[in-house]
């Protein structure tokens, strides 16, 4: 009771209750955590889509018998191609092809309903349109696959030697929006601690009144501690906002432990504080801040695995992504929400991120009171 | 047009003096560049990859091998004996392959053996890419060491145009391209509007003779200027590092440039016309351009992967038209039959954008 008496008369709490009013009183700021991440985990869940489907396919069959038809439905059976247009004229569809209106042409030739039938091997000529590589490869793959397959009921009496049975873990219906969505989740974490805290210290600065709050007997810390801890709870708030999108409109499965997430999403939110207090430090007006962050939080975004997997990048951004806050948030949350990974396989990252917050809010909070006294 | 050409002289020599913003101006697109150039790739090389063999038979041990020999796959050291558990939960690989005791024994007497495959789904794009790749193996695998009597009786014969080694900067490249060029000039055209706005310049303007469409002309024929020396810089830097060239006629490009950085600047006015102040300003550039550019111009993805209600805004989309101009110019190459559209799509969205910030200067001139 005397430490709670003690909590309410202290400088700190009238600190922090005169940040959380004048946040609350910002409707911008308030706007700006609600309304971006929203908008920004929809797109991005929706459309970062890189699934392989409807591929449009054009069809050039010269043989035109029940055999060949045959090969073209089984090609469509699955989804994976769709006829977009069938032609008689092989220069035709490759202009098709050629012009990108579909993504794979299919030449069945005359004979060969005739060479299947006298045992002997028949030749399609499949052309893809690579301008895509990797929707290309993807295609190819389905493509040979898929003809194989075909052509294994011509001899029902030999069975295939080898077969690969792959079993997809942790997302087998291969949903894109669940890679998605939870790195994104890190990408509007770090976006929305870093825009708000900056705003936090250059508001002052720009209006003059960070002079007024020196004038107080507050000590340097205190100020820094009031401004952070209210950024902190509203934060967790933004947090529990995405995390509701994640799970309720694009149903990503929770399968870790909540209170470990918000805890890294804490931690995280320290990282961001401590990268708009650097920020607003270095810079004097708020269009250089905000310009700068531009510097900071693009490679940051980019380098962090959230939209293109880190293992995909050359080697020198992979290894140079280690240095990169939020490359160790977007591997904590897609661990913790689609592999129920606790901290026993977590830790090197958590104690990354906390390297980083530690350095970063001892700098930046080192930099703000050189620059307080 | 006297007018518009002192705005024009009267912006060039500001935006002269403004340090900051010109070092900005170059510097930023160049580091997206780098950034967007190199990093990012959608397939992964040095897939990381347990094998537990069973077996142990000379056919797993070579199975395994050329598994390895296909250069996608990295062996990884793992202790442990549930590679699911010990290997894959833990990031340690990506996926594992595992064979049978009896998997030599199988095959030997004429009955199918399974080898059990199991990949990290977290990446979606690439849990695909691996179970095709390991099937595609497999196949090989069987042809190779001549396990199967007959031979497949379909042979396709399948032939990748335009990007036979299946490049990803060739895809990505271009459209980094329609990125850049879509956020950077914008962000420098707003950030001139607004400014006249904050330091309350704007309303010297409304009090003179200008019209507003002689304001949007003169300040985006100065931007245009720039946008023009960004564009010759980006293009220029992109093409020598990964080493692109034009493969038809470059003059849809050319033409479909002008009227693409006419629609991005008269965006960055529009913006800059609507926000209060500076970082409103940039705020908004930002977040709109880089959501729609990045995402909803099928720079990443293709664009009849996005979902109906959203496919609709694609084409509202500038650097969508764009990129489409780009991948033709430096990869496709089927010139103006192939994308006459598209320069004049874009000329529609100037056009369209132009009327749009004339309408709210002219209301603000009023009312003020």
């Amino acid at each position: 009771m005397k430490l709670f008496r003690r909590l309410i008369e202290s400088r700190f709490w009238v600190l922090s209750v005169k940040e959380i009013s004048q946040i609350l009183r910002n409707k911008q700021l308030i706007f700006l955590l609600v309304f971006p991440p929203t908008i920004q985990l929809l797109i991005f869940g929706f459309a970062l889509n890189p699934d392989v489907q409807h591929l449009k396919l054009g069809i050039t069959d010269y043989s035109n018998t029940p055999m060949s038809r045959e090969l073209i439905s089984a090609l469509t059976a699955n989804e994976v191609f769709e006829v977009k247009s069938a032609t008689l004229d092989e220069q035709a569809l490759g202009e098709q092809v050629r012009r990108g209106q579909i993504t794979a042409g299919l030449v069945i030739p005359p004979n060969f309903n005739r060479l299947l039938k006298s045992d002997q091997p028949a030749e399609v000529q499949v052309l893809i349109d690579a301008v895509d590589a990797n929707t290309a490869g993807i295609a190819n793959g389905y493509m040979s696959q898929i003809i194989n397959q075909f052509s294994r009921q011509f001899t029902p009496d030999v069975v295939p030697p080898i077969q690969t049975q792959a079993t997809i873990l942790y997302n087998p219906g291969l949903v894109s929006s669940w890679f998605i969505v939870p790195g994104v989740i890190g990408l509007v974490l770090n976006l929305g601690s870093s825009l708000v805290s900056t705003a936090a210290v250059v508001r002052e600065k720009d209006t003059g009144t960070l002079e007024q709050l020196l004038m107080t007997p507050a000590a340097a810390w205190e100020i820094i501690l009031a401004k952070v801890v209210p950024l902190f709870i509203l934060l967790l708030g933004e947090v529990i906002l995405a995390l509701s999108v994640a799970t309720f409109i694009f149903r990503v499965p929770f399968r870790g432990n909540i209170f470990l997430y918000l805890f890294f999403a804490g931690l995280y939110a320290c990282v961001g504080i401590g990268i708009g207090f650097l920020l607003a430090t270095v810079c004097r007006t708020q269009q250089q801040a905000i310009l700068t962050s531009f510097f900071i939080n693009l490679p940051l975004i980019q380098l962090s695995g959230a939209i293109a997997p880190v293992e995909s990048m050359p080697k020198f951004f992979q290894i140079f992504s280690l240095a990169n806050p939020l490359r160790h948030f977007v591997t904590i949350s897609r661990g913790v929400l689609l592999k129920g990974n606790g901290l026993d396989v977590l830790y090197p990252e958590a104690l990354a991120l906390l390297g980083f917050a530690i350095v970063l809010l001892t700098i930046s909070t080192n930099k703000f009171r050189t620059q307080l006294s | 047009m006297k007018r518009i050409l002192a705005q024009c002289s009267k912006e060039l020599a500001q935006f002269r003096r403004d340090r900051l913003t010109l070092a900005l101006a170059f510097i930023l697109p160049v580091m997206t560049l780098f950034i967007f150039g190199f990093a990012i790739r959608l397939e992964a090389k040095n897939i990381t990859l347990i094998v537990q063999d069973f077996d142990h038979s000379n056919l797993s041990q070579s199975y395994v091998e050329r598994l390895y020999a296909t250069n996608q796959f990295l062996p990884v050291q793992w202790s442990g004996t549930d590679p699911i558990r010990d290997g894959i939960e833990r990031g340690l690989a990506k996926a594992a392959v595992i064979i049978s005791p009896e998997f030599s024994r199988d095959v030997k007497a004429g009955k199918t053996s399974v080898v059990q495959v199991l990949i990290d789904g977290t990446d979606v794009n690439n849990a695909r890419v691996i179970k095709n790749s390991i099937q595609a193996f497999t196949n090989v695998f069987i042809q190779d060491q001549n396990l199967l009597q007959s031979s497949s009786k379909i042979l396709p014969r399948i032939r990748l145009w335009f990007n036979p080694g299946r490049q990803e900067s060739l895809y990505i490249v271009p459209g980094v391209f329609g990125v850049i060029l879509a956020i950077y000039p914008s962000l420098l055209a707003a950030l001139a509007m607004s400014r006249e706005k904050e330091q309350g310049t704007i309303l010297q303007i409304y009090a003179s003779s200008v019209s507003a469409a002689e304001l949007l002309l003169g300040k985006g024929l100065a931007y245009f200027i720039v946008a023009i020396g960004q564009t010759l810089f980006v293009l220029g830097l992109g093409c020598t590092i990964w080493q692109l060239g034009f493969v038809g006629d470059p003059t849809p490009l050319l033409i479909g440039s002008v009227v693409f950085l006419a629609a991005n600047i008269m965006f960055g006015l529009l913006i800059g016309v609507r926000a209060s102040n500076r970082s409103v300003a940039v705020q908004g550039v930002a977040t709109v351009g880089f959501l729609l550019s990045l995402l909803l111009s099928g720079f990443i993805y293709p664009l009849s992967n996005i979902p109906f209600p959203l496919s609709l805004i694609t084409n509202l989309v500038p650097a969508r038209y764009y990129i489409e101009l780009t991948r033709d110019a430096f990869v496709r190459g089927t010139g103006w039959s192939g994308v006459w559209s598209a320069p004049l799509l874009l000329a529609l969205l100037a056009f369209l954008l132009f009327n749009i910030a004339r309408k709210i200067i002219r209301r603000m001139q009023l009312s003020g």
